[in-house]
């Protein structure tokens, strides 16, 4: 080959190689707003919005003038994957005039991804299914907005807010700087859902009464275990994360899903404290530890799949297990083409009252929305913000993505029920039905479907759904703890102690439990925790909270 | 016959023992997924399937092979593969001789340069910015450039290279051949068994990539069938925030359409591997040794 060929295409070669080694280096950072920017952009909050026009714009259909596109991240939940015959995008963009882009994740990693486009200046202006708490790590480099700041553009937001009373609740998501950075989903009043399952033919049989309490649950464990010697009446899944966390608050603490960072607030003295090293606490392991030691819980609970406590349940090896209404509909199923129907009877109890009392712990705040910072440099900005209002806070909206339309997917009668068609079924309803309304519509999806009126949540539920909301209603709801306002700064110095302190505290309730550990080192266990720093977190998050109260008025 | 020694009779016995043990090891978790795959799903719920299905049905698969997406991420997957095997060949072999060549200019730096980044990587948002900066996000060649050349099979065939006879390839070029053309038409049909196991390397290697596919793939049209995959297994054991209020809990995705997808996306692999493993056997062992 000629030679000089040969270089001019070697050296051209080298040259391109060698630049894309370079292509990594580019423009500084992402555009990070400043607290200036942000205070400059908009100054109206929630609660100065002028009051004139929130309550006539509320309930308006939104169309845009001109029509436009959103990019949106969509969480592809494998169970009714995206697909081309969903009609709800076209109905969205039918009445709205505004087209959503979707980029699409797959559940199962939707987390990372959204923070690897987010960290990358990538993500998309709407980002949904994000859990309040889960925004936090986006705040310092500025790629989210303080939705909070342009909340006077959401009348049916700020509408709810004001009839549900929910001002308090969302205090709960407030940051240091006076304001919030996600727009979470408002419930009505709290849903419930994870309680214990229960054999009630079993019951019924050896003449016992379902337990209303949690030493009921106790004599009831116990009837059976003489019944039945050779088994465990209760094993449980979810690592008794779920069921632990239930029975928390009516033993005054927080455990398994709920344990969080170990603060609990007093409001009697309004301070903060460590709650593991709290009598109650210790009350709390003695109860376990007794469920355990007697034979009466299945030791495996702790550790065991899912799978494996489901299996022993449907196969009449245990009578209990923590559920919620949807794996107690699955079991159900499963339980009636293994032993037939009539065979058995299950039922999903109220949760227990405990030595606190009838009470319960829920939020009111859901999984809700984020805005990406990139929003505010976009031409149609407020209309985005409109149409977000409209979409996941209007009667309307909420409608649309919860039961589709009104004629092709379901109808409603005179005093307002609705229902779906005849051949669509969803949730149990028209059982016969050949479509899916969520899998082959797209309607009823975890994307858009976010807390709601009561009525309207109800309006889906199945008889399970609804028999437990009502059995639970007349329990007392503990108030919501008022969060600590940490800077960055601060949450990182509190986490540096919090961390490890925790895991010690979670280690050790398993080994108290389990009864690995004697309960007699009850004082060996208090004074561990205060040496790997328990007072201090309380002193800083008291200091802090002292010094931030007066921005939660 | 060679009398065989007591001794070696008993090693024997416990040689063969402890392989049919691994084998069953190995055997018995694929089996049960075929198994589970057959059975219908109330059999599986209450644990009653083990060695073979219970409740036969071929529903499940039915079911899975109806999902267009399935099909769609399949085709994907067959594509990346192709494409990606035949580039990362490519690449890795010129780049393996040039580097297998003692008189190569600069050949420590680049030897060197290419062992470390055995060690370090840039980490994920750097690549992905890379990525993206060249365009190549969403499209196929996010899935296929990033990693063409594997360094330790790059050092393999290098080895292998090295090892191949100076005096062949002098007398080649002493009967006129230029660089090129000896390396297609001497060293490259001389290199079939290394050049086998490195495509089935980088083929199975592609084949179960969905990491790449989940970072710089937006398009649902464009994912792989591992994405899928994982999707279905990762994607409906969510567990939420403590208030678990989320509308979205609703039932699991079937164990036996999990086991149906898991075995048919390993199924090509699975059929492919006995014709290409006499190659793997002695490919492997053929970059080790140094002449």
């Amino acid at each position: 080959m000629n030679r000089k060929l040969n270089a001019l295409v070697v050296g051209t070669l080298v040259l391109s190689i060698t630049a894309c080694l370079f292509a990594g280096c580019g423009k500084k950072g992402r555009e990070t707003d400043t607290a200036a920017d942000t205070t400059a952009a908009n100054t109206a909050t929630a609660d100065t919005a002028a009051a004139t026009g929130v309550e006539e714009e509320a309930g308006k259909p939104f169309r845009a003038e001109e029509a436009f596109s959103v990019s949106m991240l969509f969480n592809d939940m494998p169970n009714y994957p995206l697909k081309d015959t969903w009609t709800v995008f076209d109905e969205i963009r039918k009445k709205t005039n505004v087209k959503l882009e979707l980029t699409v994740v797959p559940s199962s990693d939707y987390e990372q991804k959204r923070s690897l486009l987010i960290s990358t200046g990538d993500a998309p202006l709407i980002i949904p299914k994000t859990y309040p708490g889960s925004e936090v790590q986006f705040i310092p480099s500025g790629a989210i907005l303080a939705v909070s700041d342009y909340v006077n553009l959401m009348p049916n937001y700020q509408k709810k807010v004001k009839d549900w009373n929910l001002q308090s609740d969302l205090k709960q998501i407030m940051q240091a700087d006076g304001k919030y950075y996600v727009l979470p989903g408002l419930h009505e009043k709290p849903k419930y859902d994870y309680s214990l399952l229960v054999r009630k033919d079993i019951l019924d049989k050896e003449g016992l009464e379902a337990p209303a309490s949690w030493d009921e649950v106790y004599d009831v464990l116990k009837a059976l275990k003489a019944k039945y010697p050779d088994i465990y009446p209760f094993s449980d899944r979810w690592k008794t994360d779920a069921i632990t966390n239930v029975a928390a608050p009516t033993f005054g603490v927080s455990a398994g899903w709920g344990a969080g960072n170990g603060l609990r607030y007093d409001s009697g003295s309004d301070k903060f404290l460590f709650y593991p090293i709290t009598e109650d606490y210790k009350n709390f392991l003695a109860y376990w530890n007794r469920l355990v030691k007697e034979g009466l819980m299945d030791p495996e609970s702790f550790t065991q799949s899912d799978d494996q406590a489901k299996q022993k349940f449907i196969n009449g090896k245990s009578f209990m297990i923590s559920s919620n209404t949807q794996e107690t509909l699955d079991i159900q199923n499963t339980m009636e083409k293994n032993l037939g129907k009539g065979k058995f009877e299950l039922f999903h109890m109220p949760t227990p009252a405990g030595p606190k009392g009838n009470v319960v712990y829920s939020s009111r705040l859901e999984n809700g929305i984020m805005i990406s910072s990139k929003a505010k440099k976009d031409p149609h900005f407020e209309d985005i913000i409109r149409f977000v209002d409209w979409l996941w806070y209007s009667d309307e909206g909420q409608e649309l993505t919860k039961w589709g339309v009104e004629g092709i997917t379901f109808k409603k009668d005179s005093s307002g029920k609705r229902t779906l068609m005849p051949d669509i079924t969803f949730n149990g309803m028209n059982p016969t039905g050949t479509k899916d309304l969520r899998k082959d519509f797209g309607y009823g999806s975890g994307v858009f479907v976010y807390g709601g009126s009561q009525e309207l949540k109800m309006s889906m539920m199945n008889d399970l759904e609804i028999s437990l909301q009502n059995s639970m209603a007349d329990k007392e709801i503990l108030p919501q703890a008022p969060p600590i306002l940490f800077n960055e700064e601060q949450r990182e110095q509190f986490n540096m102690k919090d961390t490890p302190l925790m895991d010690y505290v979670k280690a050790q309730t398993l080994k108290f439990m389990l009864g690995t550990e004697p309960l007699s080192n009850w004082d060996k266990f208090v004074a561990e925790c205060k040496a790997k720093g328990a007072d201090a977190i309380v002193d800083q998050a008291n200091q802090i909270y002292v010094k931030t109260k007066d921005k939660l008025k | 016959m060679i009398k065989v020694s007591k001794s070696y009779r008993v090693f024997q016995v416990f040689n063969v023992i402890i392989m049919v043990s691994v084998v069953v090891l190995t055997f018995y978790p694929f089996l049960y997924l075929v198994a589970q795959s057959f059975s219908d799903e109330s059999f599986v719920y209450a644990g009653k399937v083990t060695f073979y299905p219970k409740g036969f049905t071929t529903e499940t698969y039915k079911e899975v092979m109806g999902e267009k997406f399935f099909w769609i991420g399949y085709k994907n997957t067959v594509v990346y593969t192709v494409v990606a095997t035949a580039i990362s060949l490519f690449m890795t072999t010129i780049f393996a001789y040039a580097l297998s060549k003692k008189r190569l200019k600069g050949r420590t730096f680049l030897l060197g340069f290419t062992v470390f980044t055995m060690f370090f990587n840039g980490g994920i948002i750097p690549n992905y910015l890379i990525v993206r900066t060249l365009g190549m996000r969403n499209t196929i060649w996010a899935m296929v450039i990033p990693g063409a050349i594997s360094t330790w099979n790059l050092m393999i065939m290098k080895t292998f290279f090295e090892s191949m006879p100076a005096e062949l390839e002098e007398a080649a070029s002493v009967d006129g051949l230029s660089t090129y053309g000896i390396l297609a038409k001497i060293v490259l049909p001389l290199s079939k068994p290394i050049m086998a196991t490195m495509a089935l390397f980088y083929a199975v290697g592609n084949w179960n990539s969905w990491f790449g596919a989940f970072l710089y793939l937006d398009d649902k049209e464009l994912f792989p069938v591992t994405l899928y995959l994982r999707n279905i297994i990762a994607g409906a054991q969510q567990t939420d925030a403590a208030s678990g209020m989320d509308t979205d809990k609703s039932t699991q995705i079937a164990a036996t359409i999990k086991s149906a997808s898991m075995v048919l996306t390993a199924l090509p692999i699975l059929c492919v591997y006995p014709f290409v493993q006499k190659y793997f056997v002695t490919g492997v062992m053929l970059g080790s040794v140094k002449s």
